[in-house]
C-alpha cells in the first residue's frame, strides 16, 4: 500500500518531467538514477535513525502519544493533522516543535529545528502516518484560522530583490510551465501534495530535507530574505499548503529532483 | 453565569497546563518580511540615449539576460560589467532566460512569453516601443498589475543604465 502511493506520486513526477518537451525533459541518466532510488530511497536510512532518536529522547511513539494526550492507536491519524493548535503551547505548532518540547519534558536538551537529528526524528514521526490522508482542520479554532490566513498572506507577499512571491511561481496559472528546465510543481492534492511528501530525499542535494527547509530554498533562489524555521509565518505556510493537500495520503520519505 | 464558568475553566487551563512556548523555537519573521516588502508599482521614463546599437551595451544586456549571478555565469564577462556588487558579493544578473526563450537560449523557461524575433515581431511592427520594454523590465506591474515577472528597478536590483543595456539587447535585430 505504502509503495503503491509512492509509485503513483513518482509516476506523476516522471510524467511532469518528461511531458514538458525534449528541451526540458529529465536526462536519461537522471531518469535511471530516479528509478533506482525509487526502489530504495536513501532517506530510509535517515528515518531509521530518526526512530532510534525518538526512542532515546522521547520514549518512542508510546512516549510521544502520551505527551500529545492521544492513544497510540490514534497517533498516526493525529500526526496527519499537523500543524495543530495545542493548548499546552498556546500556539499552532509543527511536529518538530512538539518534539522539542517532548525532549525538554524528558530532561533532554532539545535538538535545534535545523539540526540533522531533528530532521531525522521528525521525519520518522511523520512517517508513522504513512498511508493516512492528510486531515488538517483549518476551522478547528480561531488559532488555526489565523495560522492559515498568515500562511496564505506570507505565500502571496511579493518581496526581495526581484519582487517575487511564492505565488509568482506556484499559482495555478503557471503550474506546469517551465522555469529554466524545471517544471513548476503543483503543491496541492492534485499535484504532488507537498505536505504529504516531505521530508524527502533531494537528489540534487544528496540529502534529506524538510518542507520548511525546502521553502527556505525557494526563498534563497528567488532572492527573498530567508525566514527562520518554526516562525509563525513558516508554520502558517505549512498549514496553508497542508489544507491544499488535504485528503492526499502521507507518503514519507518523498523523492525529489 | 455561563460566561463566568467558562472563564474560570479557561483560567484553570492556563494555570495548570504546561506552557512550552519558551522551550521551543518560534522566532518571529514579521520584521524580516516587513523590511523585504516590494514597494508600490512605479513609472520609469527612459533616460536620454537609453536604447543603443552599441555592441558593448548589447553584450552586457545579453549577459545579464542569460545569467543568474556573478558566481554562476558562463562565458567571458563583457566590458563594463562587474561580477561583484558594491559589497563584494556576487552581483545578481537577470536570469531572464529562466522564464523567457530568446535566440541562443540554453534551457529556457516558458513562464513568460518567447522573446525570439522580438525585433521583427514586436518592434518593426510597432506593437511595442522602446519605452514599453524599458518600463516592462523596470516594473512590469504598470502594464500588468498581477504579473508573474520579476521587478527589476523598483527593487533597486538594476540601475537605469543596466535596464537600458538589457532593453537594447532585446529590441536589437539578432
Ligand atoms: C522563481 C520561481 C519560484 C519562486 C518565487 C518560489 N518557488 Fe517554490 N519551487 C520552484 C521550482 C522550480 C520548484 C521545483 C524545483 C525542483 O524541481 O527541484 C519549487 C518547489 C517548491 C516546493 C517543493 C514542491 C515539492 O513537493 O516537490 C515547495 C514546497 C515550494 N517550492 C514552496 C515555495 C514557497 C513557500 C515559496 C515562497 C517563499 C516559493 N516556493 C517560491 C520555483 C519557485
Ligand atoms: C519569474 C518569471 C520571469 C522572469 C524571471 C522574467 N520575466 Fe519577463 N515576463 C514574465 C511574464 C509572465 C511576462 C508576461 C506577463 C507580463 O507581461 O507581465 C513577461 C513579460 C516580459 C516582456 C514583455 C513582452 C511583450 O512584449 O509583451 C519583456 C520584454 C520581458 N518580460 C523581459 C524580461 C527581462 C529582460 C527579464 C530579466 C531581467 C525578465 N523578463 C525576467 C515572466 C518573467
Amino acid at each position: 500500500m505504502k509503495t503503491l502511493v509512492k509509485i503513483a506520486l513518482s509516476a506523476a513526477l516522471i510524467a511532469s518531467l518528461s511531458n514538458a518537451g525534449e528541451q526540458f525533459a529529465m536526462s536519461d541518466a537522471d531518469r535511471a538514477m530516479y528509478a533506482e532510488m525509487l526502489e530504495s530511497n536513501p532517506a530510509d536510512m535517515n528515518i531509521a535513525h530518526g526512530g532510534e532518536l525518538l526512542e532515546k529522547n522521547c520514549g518512542g511513539s508510546a512516549g510521544l502519544a502520551k505527551f500529545l494526550h492521544v492513544s497510540q492507536k490514534d497517533l498516526p491519524n493525529y500526526i496527519a493533522g499537523f500543524p495543530r493548535y495545542l493548548k499546552d503551547f498556546n500556539m499552532v505548532v509543527g511536529i518538530d516543535q512538539v518534539l522539542q518540547a517532548a525532549m525538554h519534558e524528558n530532561g533532554k536538551k532539545p535538538f535545534t529545528l535545523q539540526s540533522k537529528d531533528m530532521f531525522e526524528m521528525s521525519a520518522y514521526v511523520k512517517s508513522l502516518a504513512n498511508d493516512v490522508p492528510i486531515n488538517i482542520d483549518i476551522n478547528a479554532n480561531q488559532q488555526m484560522k489565523d495560522a492559515y490566513a498568515l500562511g496564505e498572506k506570507t505565500f502571496n507577499t511579493n518581496r526581495g530583490k526581484r519582487g517575487l512571491s511564492c505565488l509568482s511561481c506556484h499559482s495555478t496559472d503557471v503550474i506546469g510551465s517551465v522555469l529554466r528546465t524545471q517544471p513548476l510543481p503543483a503543491l496541492g492534492a492534485n499535484g504532488n501534495a507537498s505536505v504529504g511528501t516531505w521530508p524527502a530525499y533531494r537528489m540534487t542535494k544528496s540529502s534529506m530535507s524538510t518542507l520548511q527547509h525546502r521553502m527556505q530554498g525557494c526563498m534563497q533562489n528567488a532572492l527573498l530574505e530567508v525566514i527562520p524555521l518554526g516562525s509563525p509565518e513558516m508554520v502558517g505556510m505549512e498549514v496553508y499548503l497542508g489544507h491544499q493537500a488535504k485528503g492526499a495520503k502521507m507518503a514519507i520519505p518523498g523523492l525529489k529532483r | 453565569m455561563k460566561k463566568g464558568l467558562t472563564s474560570t475553566l479557561l483560567l484553570g487551563i492556563s494555570l495548570f497546563a504546561a506552557d512550552y512556548s519558551s522551550v521551543i523555537e518560534s522566532p518571529n519573521a514579521s520584521k524580516i518580511i516587513e523590511k523585504d516588502l516590494l514597494a508600490p508599482a512605479k513609472v520609469f521614463t527612459m533616460p536620454d540615449g537609453c536604447i543603443t546599437t552599441d555592441p558593448k551595451a548589447i553584450a552586457r544586456g545579453k549577459y545579464i539576460f542569460h545569467n543568474l549571478n556573478g558566481e554562476d555565469s558562463k562565458g567571458p564577462l563583457p566590458e563594463g560589467l562587474s561580477q561583484v556588487d558594491e559589497k563584494g558579493k556576487p552581483k545578481q544578473y537577470g536570469n531572464c532566460v529562466a522564464c523567457h526563450n530568446i535566440e541562443e537560449a540554453k534551457g529556457a523557461g516558458n513562464i513568460g512569453p518567447d522573446l525570439t524575433k522580438y525585433h521583427e515581431n514586436m518592434m518593426a511592427t510597432k506593437v511595442r516601443d522602446n519605452q514599453f520594454v524599458y518600463q516592462k523590465i523596470s516594473d512590469a506591474r504598470i502594464d500588468n498589475p498581477t504579473t508573474h515577472m520579476t521587478i527589476n528597478q523598483t527593487t533597486g536590483l538594476f540601475t537605469p543604465r543596466e535596464i537600458c543595456d538589457i532593453a537594447s539587447y532585446i529590441v536589437s535585430p539578432k
